[in-house]
């Protein structure tokens, strides 16, 4: 990290005051590797947050500009940013799977359904545990945590067969990927592509989380314990816990038209017609 | 100067085009929907841009992302979507981003009546979001003319004051239709005494210092200052904190930059007061436009009454109200809001006439004036203060 | 001009806020202010429309029509529920709708507005422009000149057709002596 912190962070945000051993730092990594590959600088994008783990250990670490949203709004923030920033400047948003598949998720759709021009970086530590731990909508289901003391009841995103990546895909996304926060170039590679596409890009990054999730619901402390059932989700055969593909779920970049460009473009050639009347 | 015959809405709409507004993000509500509507065809003509958003919470964060972009911005709605602003107006609140908000009040409560009047949020527009340590600002015109006139001193105060500016007016200013004058150059728009305020950079990257000033630009992005914007409690250099110190700073800017310039927002209007008359009404909005009316008829017959009109809610103007007056406060509501202030800020007699869904008749003012006046307890009063 | 109030009623689809609306700007046209309070229910067509409207050479305080000069009765419903308002204004109503109550203690008027406009255009949907020009005639203050380009400039469609409608409205107060 040393060289991108000098690049790119806040000093005084360095080190984080995530847990030790949480998998966030190396999401936060990925993230700005992928913005160093892609050949952007400072001032060429504008980072905002969400609220929770992945929204608050992010935040005001980018030296450039940058913004904390309201819990699941950042989406809608984002929204008004774009309509009013030149297409050249990107918007990274790094937030949680509370934020993004619970809270904010009505939000979210509606980017995605309007193709907007955002990177979205979704850090998934299966919960809401800077709240100590309760289960979200991507915890697996018979999971105990703090608000499910005997067990998970409630179906997630991801059970019975069933993956929020098809819905935002049906909704107008243009380009998903998912990986492991263990993943490495394949990762950052996902992220330069999320980056480069003009319109709507999610890339969804499980990480794990060793002080509530690992120590409850996994009933471990054992770091190592936890890395290898969270590096178990993505690997082939049995795996007590869910299972997820690595890689890109759907590249439909420049496909569709990004929802700010166009209404920038739009109201110019109304203002061109309108002049000529 | 052209005069046209148009809704409140139409003249909102107009004075939000003159301040140089180039988003609206909104949700159809009656009765704010004709200003949505305005917007969608007028903004494109002026280069800007209408967002029509997936709910209220969504209008107004796309309303101050579109400010912290730099550009400035609009939303209306009524009292079912203003409850949903309450998170992106903290926010606004927090983040010191101008914009503009506009609730055409409906009576309620929850979805009530939608083409009647109310004033139910009165004390919501004081406290339109949670956590507290922050005064808001809150415009309440009662004519088409004072519409205009109002949005274009709302954007203003907006961005001097780096503050959400609310627009509190209600069905019958939203929906009435009325004559009114439109400048057509900045001349004409300076000769109406108003002006517009352009939107400025700030340098960042640190936050805004620890003191009452405005007039300090607010925080844009993409402009590459490398400046933050955050409803954290901010340290002088923008970082989050869960210090107290920082946090009590930031609650004293967010105060006392309104209330040491509230010479700047405050606004009245008084009528047959020169002889101090025992008796005074006290309105806003609408009801304004009766008592006005019942006032006037109550002077020719003798009776020794003014009235107070407020232009500006909040902050409250406690010192118009005296404890030697005997107040009558009138209100599109039947459980008291603004008499509630007024009591508190005058802490002698007062009296309550409110309705709910529809304005008071000039005669039945004039019988509740001629009861108070002649020391009697006043009749047909849905509701009394007193009684309390 | 004193101060002059006028309530026009009857049912969606009438054009009773679009008559309100022609006669503010009339007013404007012809240098006086002008009010218009709209009340329905939320239903755009079928349920009762009201327009108060308020014309003055000075600024307006009330916008309520509490005392009608002129009440244009568009509906039996609408006759019903705002005769009572009617002291010593004069009431406007279409035979063919409205049948008045019994006593008729305030001055009344036929105005057999649908026949007229069927008549002079063809069709009864001016029916509102007839109410409109016997209105407009007892208000001197606003020219016909007014009241035409008031017409001209908010009517969309069949803009000659109302104007007709519209003269025949001044036409018939002519013949009657028609005032507030």
């Amino acid at each position: 990290m040393d060289h991108l912190a000098e690049k790119y962070l806040h000093p005084r945000k360095i080190p984080s005051t995530a847990c030790s051993g949480c998998g966030l730092g190396q999401v936060h990594k990925k993230v700005l590797l992928a913005i160093e590959e892609s050949g952007l600088g400072l001032d060429d994008v504008v980072w905002g947050t969400g609220i929770g783990c992945a929204g608050r250990q992010t935040f005001h670490t980018w030296r450039g500009d940058n913004f904390a949203g309201t819990h699941g709004r950042v989406y809608a923030l984002a929204t008004g940013l774009r309509v009013a920033l030149p297409p050249e400047k990107k918007i990274v948003l790094t937030v949680g799977d509370g934020d993004a598949f619970g809270i904010g998720l009505l939000h979210l759709l509606h980017c995605a359904r309007r193709n907007l021009g955002i990177t979205v970086v979704v850090a998934d530590n299966f919960g809401y545990q800077s709240t100590g731990g309760q289960f979200g909508y991507t915890t697996p289901p018979g999971m105990v945590t703090d608000s499910s003391p005997y067990g998970n009841r409630e179906p997630g995103w991801f059970s019975e067969g069933s993956d929020i990546f098809a819905i935002l895909k049906d909704a107008g996304a243009t380009f998903l990927a998912r990986h492991s926060s263990f993943d490495g170039e394949e990762a950052v590679k996902s992220l330069v592509l999320a980056l480069a596409n003009p319109g709507f890009s999610l890339v969804h990054i499980i990480y794990p989380c060793v002080t509530h999730f690992g120590a409850v619901s996994l009933k471990t402390r054992d770091r190592e314990e936890i890395y290898r059932w969270f590096a178990g989700i993505f690997a082939e055969g049995e795996h007590p816990g869910p299972h997820f593909q690595s890689g890109i779920y759907h590249d439909a970049r420049g496909k569709r038209p990004e929802f700010a460009s166009a209404l920038r473009e739009w109201t110019k050639e109304f203002g061109r017609e309108a002049g000529r009347a | 100067m052209k005069t046209l015959f148009n809704t409140g809405n139409a003249a909102i709409t107009e004075g939000a085009i003159w301040a140089g507004c180039q988003v609206f993000a909104g949700y159809p509500i009656t009765p704010g929907t004709e200003i949505a509507e305005n917007m969608s065809r007028r903004l494109p003509e002026v280069g800007g841009y209408y967002i029509q958003a997936e709910d209220e919470t969504a209008s107004l964060h796309i309303c101050a992302g579109a400010s912290l972009g730099g550009l400035k911005s609009m939303t209306a709605t009524s009292g079912p979507g203003f409850v949903l602003y309450a998170d992106p107006y903290g926010w606004a609140i927090g983040c010191e981003i101008p914009v503009v908000v506009v609730n055409a009040q409906r009576v309620g409560p929850v979805s009530g009546i939608t083409g009647a009047p109310g004033q139910g949020e009165f004390y919501f527009s004081r406290y339109p979001t949670h956590g507290g340590n922050f005064e808001t600002i809150v415009l309440a015109p009662n004519s088409s003319q004072e519409a205009f006139n109002m949005t274009l001193e709302a954007f203003r105060l907006a961005e001097r004051f780096r503050t959400p500016v609310t627009i509190l007016a209600d069905q019958l200013v939203a929906d009435g239709w009325e004559s009114f004058q439109l400048p057509e150059t900045p001349e004409e728009l300076a000769s109406l005494g108003l002006g517009v305020v352009p939107r400025l950079v700030h340098p960042g990257p640190d936050f805004y210092p620890p003191s009452d000033a405005i007039d300090i630009p607010p925080v844009v992005l993409g402009r590459g200052t490398g400046a933050a914007a955050s409803d954290w409690t901010p340290t002088e250099e923008g970082y989050d904190t869960e210090e107290i110190e920082p946090q009590m700073w930031h609650a004293h800017r967010l105060v006392h930059k309104i209330l040491q310039h509230r010479e700047l927002i405050d606004r009245h209007e008084a009528y047959f007061l020169e002889d101090s008359p025992p008796l005074v009404l006290v309105s806003y909005g609408s009801p304004s436009r009766v008592v006005r009316s019942a006032v006037r008829q109550a002077r020719a017959e003798g009776l020794a009454v003014g009235a107070i009109r407020l232009q500006s809610l909040w902050p409250f103007q406690d010192a118009l109200f005296h404890p030697k007056t005997i107040h009558l406060v009138v209100e599109l509501n039947t459980d008291g809001q603004l008499v509630r202030e007024v009591a508190r800020a005058a802490k002698g007699e007062t009296h309550f006439w409110g309705r709910c869904g529809e304005l008071p008749g000039v005669s039945e003012l004039l019988v509740v004036i001629r009861d108070i006046l002649s020391g009697q307890a006043p009749r047909s009063m849905p509701g009394q203060w007193e009684a309390w | 001009m004193p101060r002059r109030e006028i309530l026009i009623s009857g049912f969606g689809g009438q054009g009773v806020v679009l008559a309100g609306r022609i006669l503010g700007y009339a007013a404007v046209l012809a240098g006086q202010k002008a009010t218009m309070l709209v009340s329905h229910g939320t239903e755009t067509r079928g349920g009762y429309v009201r327009s108060q409207v308020v014309v003055a050479s000075q600024d307006i305080d009330s916008p309520l029509v509490e005392k009608p000069d002129f009440f244009a009765a568009l509906s039996q419903a609408a006759y019903q529920r705002f005769i009572p308002l009617v002291t010593a204004g004069l009431t406007l109503y279409d035979p063919a709708l409205v049948t008045p109550g019994e006593p008729i203690t305030s001055r009344h008027q036929p105005v057999p507005a649908r026949e007229l406009a069927e008549a002079k255009t063809g069709s009864v949907l001016a029916a509102n422009m007839v109410f409109l020009g016997v209105i407009l005639a007892g208000l001197p203050t606003i020219s016909r000149e007014a009241g035409k380009q008031a017409v001209r400039e908010i009517v969309r469609r069949q803009v000659e057709k109302n104007i007709l409608a519209l003269e025949a409205g001044y036409a018939l107060a002519e013949s009657r002596v028609v005032s507030g």
